[in-house]
C-alpha cells in the first residue's frame, strides 16, 4: 500500500471538483444531458457493458490487432534496424526512401492498405505495423551506430562469432534506443488501431466508440472511452515494468558513472 | 570513378532504377495495375491535379485546420505549461487530470468533437489541438522546472518584476524545451488532420485522399499522398529553419561548453 504522504490530495481534491460540477451541471440541464451525461451515468454504463459482454468483444478484437501490429512491427524493425545501423552501404540505399516516406503522416497509408487487404484484420495490422516501424527503426540505426567500435574489435578478437557479438554486444549496447523506439510506438499503435477500426467499422473499441456516437448513446461513447485510456495506460504501465527489468543494468551503469 | 559505398546517392539510383521496372511491371500487368498503377500515370495524375488546383485546395482546407489547432495548443499550453512549472501546488492540483486524460489515444476525441461540434472545422481545431497540447504542455513543464533557480532570483533581486522576470528569463531558458515540444507536435498535427478528415469530412487531403481509394481512382490516390510527403517534408524544413534562427543563441552556448 501507498504510505498516505504520497497521494495527491490536491491533485485529488481537484479532480473530484470537476467530476462533481460534471454531475450537477448535467442533472441540472437537460439539453446538456446529451453531451455531457452525468458522470454516475457513465460509471452504469461501463457497468453494464461489461456485463453484457458486449464491450467485451470490442475490448478482445482491438487488444488482438494491437498486441499483433505492435510486435511485429518490433520484430520488423529491429532486424532492419541493426542490418542498417551495421552497414554504412545498405544504409545509403534505403536512406532515401527512408527520408520520404517518414514526413508522410502514416495514416495516410490507411486507404492503401483498404486498396490491397480489404476491411479484414490484415489490413489493420498492416497499418499498425507500417506507423509503429518508424520510431522503432530510426531508434535501432542510431543505436547500433553508436555503439563504440572498440567493443566490437575487442569482442572479435577474444573470438567471438558474429552471431555471438551481436547477442552480446550489439543487441544490448543499442537496447536503450530501441527501447526508447518502441516505447514511442506503443502510443503510436494504439492511435493506428483505433482509427483503422473507425474508418473501416465492424469491431473493435474505436468502431464501438463512433457507433455510440452516431446513435447518441453518449454515455456509451465515454464508458468506450474510459476503456481505451485504461488500455493505454494500462500497456505503459506493462511496459514501464519490462523496461525496468530489462534494462537495470544500464541504469546501474550509468548511475555508477555519476559518482 | 571511385564507387563511394557511403554515399546517398546510392539509394537515389536505386529508386531511378526502380521506376522503370514498376512501369514495364505495371503495363505488362505482370502487377495488377489497378492496385499498382504505372507510376507516369501517378506523376501525370498529380501534375494535372496540381495545375487544377485541386490538390494545393484541399492542402490549403487542411493546413487551415492544422494551424489554427496547432497554434490553439501552444497558445493554452506554453503559459499554462510555465506556470505549472513555476508554482508546483498549480501542477499538483492538475497532475491527476492531466494524468487521466494523457492516456486516450487522440483519434477517440474526434467522436466526441462531432457531438459536440459536428463536421464542421470546428471539430478538426478541437481535435488537433487536443492532442498537440500534450508534448507542448509538458515539455514547457520540464523546461521551467529546470531553469536554474539562481536566474530567477538574481533577476529579481535586480529589480525585475515577476512579469518580466519570467518573459526575460525563464521563457528564454526553457525555449529548448518547449521548442522540442513544439516539434512532436508537428508531426502530430499533420497524423490528426488527417484522420479527423477521414473519419468526419467533406473536404480536405485526409477526405481526398480516402475518397479516392472508394472511388477506385487509385492513380488519384497516390498523387495525394505524394502531396502529403512533400507537405510534411516541407512543414519539417520550415520548423527547422525557425528553430535554428530563434534557437541561434543556444547553440552557440552550448557549443562553447
Amino acid at each position: 500500500m501507498k504510505p498516505l504522504g504520497r497521494i495527491n490530495l490536491p491533485g485529488l481534491a481537484t479532480l473530484l471538483a470537476v467530476l462533481l460540477l460534471w454531475e450537477g451541471f448535467s442533472r441540472g440541464s437537460a439539453s446538456l444531458q446529451l453531451y455531457f451525461p452525468p458522470v454516475s451515468r457513465i460509471l452504469v454504463s461501463l457497468y453494464e457493458l461489461i456485463f453484457s459482454r458486449e464491450l467485451f468483444g470490442h475490448l478482445l478484437a482491438t487488444l488482438g490487432r494491437f498486441a499483433a501490429g505492435y510486435l511485429l512491427a518490433a520484430a520488423l524493425a529491429i532486424f532492419l534496424g541493426i542490418i542498417l545501423g551495421y552497414s554504412r552501404l545498405a544504409y545509403s540505399f534505403a536512406e532515401p526512401l527512408i527520408e520520404f516516406l517518414r514526413p508522410m503522416p502514416s495514416v495516410a497509408i490507411i486507404p492503401v492498405a483498404i486498396l490491397f487487404l480489404g476491411i479484414a484484420d490484415a489490413m489493420m495490422v498492416a497499418v499498425t505495423v507500417y506507423a509503429c516501424a518508424w520510431p522503432v527503426l530510426i531508434n535501432t540505426i542510431d543505436g547500433v551506430r553508436n555503439i563504440d567500435r572498440t567493443l566490437l574489435y575487442t569482442g572479435r578478437t577474444f573470438g567471438l562469432g558474429r552471431w555471438q557479438a551481436l547477442r552480446k554486444i550489439v543487441l544490448p549496447g543499442a537496447s536503450p534506443y530501441i527501447v526508447t523506439g518502441l516505447r514511442i510506438s506503443l502510443a503510436i499503435a494504439l492511435i493506428l488501431v483505433t482509427t483503422s477500426e473507425m474508418v473501416v467499422g465492424g469491431s473493435g473499441l474505436g468502431y464501438f466508440i463512433l457507433d455510440e456516437e452516431r446513435s447518441l448513446r453518449t454515455g456509451n461513447m465515454y464508458a468506450g472511452i474510459f476503456v481505451v485510456a485504461l488500455l493505454g495506460y494500462g500497456a505503459n504501465r506493462l511496459f514501464l515494468l519490462l523496461e525496468g527489468r530489462v534494462i537495470a543494468w544500464h541504469r546501474r551503469m550509468t548511475a555508477g558513472e555519476t559518482v | 570513378m571511385k564507387w563511394n559505398s557511403e554515399s546517398r546517392l546510392n539509394g537515389l539510383a536505386l529508386l531511378v532504377a526502380l521506376l522503370p521496372v514498376w512501369e514495364a511491371l505495371s503495363r505488362t500487368e505482370l502487377v495488377n495495375p489497378l492496385f499498382f498503377p504505372p507510376m507516369t500515370r501517378i506523376l501525370r495524375s498529380f501534375f494535372l491535379l496540381t495545375i487544377s488546383g485541386e490538390l494545393p485546395y484541399q492542402i490549403l482546407v487542411s493546413l487551415e485546420r492544422a494551424v489554427a489547432g496547432y497554434l490553439l495548443a501552444a497558445l493554452v499550453c506554453i503559459p499554462l505549461g510555465i506556470v505549472m512549472g513555476l508554482w508546483n501546488q498549480v501542477y499538483r492540483m492538475l497532475e491527476l487530470l492531466i494524468e487521466m486524460a494523457r492516456p486516450i489515444p487522440p483519434p477517440v476525441i474526434v467522436p466526441v468533437a462531432m457531438l459536440f461540434f459536428g463536421l464542421g472545422d470546428e471539430m478538426k481545431i478541437f481535435v488537433i489541438a487536443f492532442s498537440c497540447a500534450w508534448p507542448v504542455l509538458l515539455n514547457t513543464y520540464d523546461g521551467v522546472r529546470s531553469v536554474d533557480r539562481v536566474l530567477m532570483h538574481t533577476g529579481r533581486t535586480f529589480g525585475l518584476s515577476r512579469g518580466k522576470a519570467i518573459a526575460k528569463i525563464v521563457f528564454p531558458a526553457a525555449l529548448p524545451q518547449i521548442m522540442t515540444g513544439l516539434r512532436v507536435s508537428l508531426g502530430i498535427m499533420l497524423i490528426l488532420v488527417v484522420i479527423s478528415e477521414m473519419v468526419g469530412s467533406s473536404d480536405g487531403i485526409g477526405y481526398f485522399v480516402l475518397d479516392s481509394q472508394r472511388r477506385f481512382k487509385v492513380d488519384q490516390m497516390y498523387a495525394g499522398m505524394l502531396s502529403l510527403a512533400l507537405t510534411g517534408y516541407a512543414l519539417n524544413q520550415l520548423f527547422l529553419l525557425l528553430y535554428n534562427s530563434i534557437l541561434a543563441w543556444h547553440k552557440g552556448l552550448t557549443r562553447a561548453a
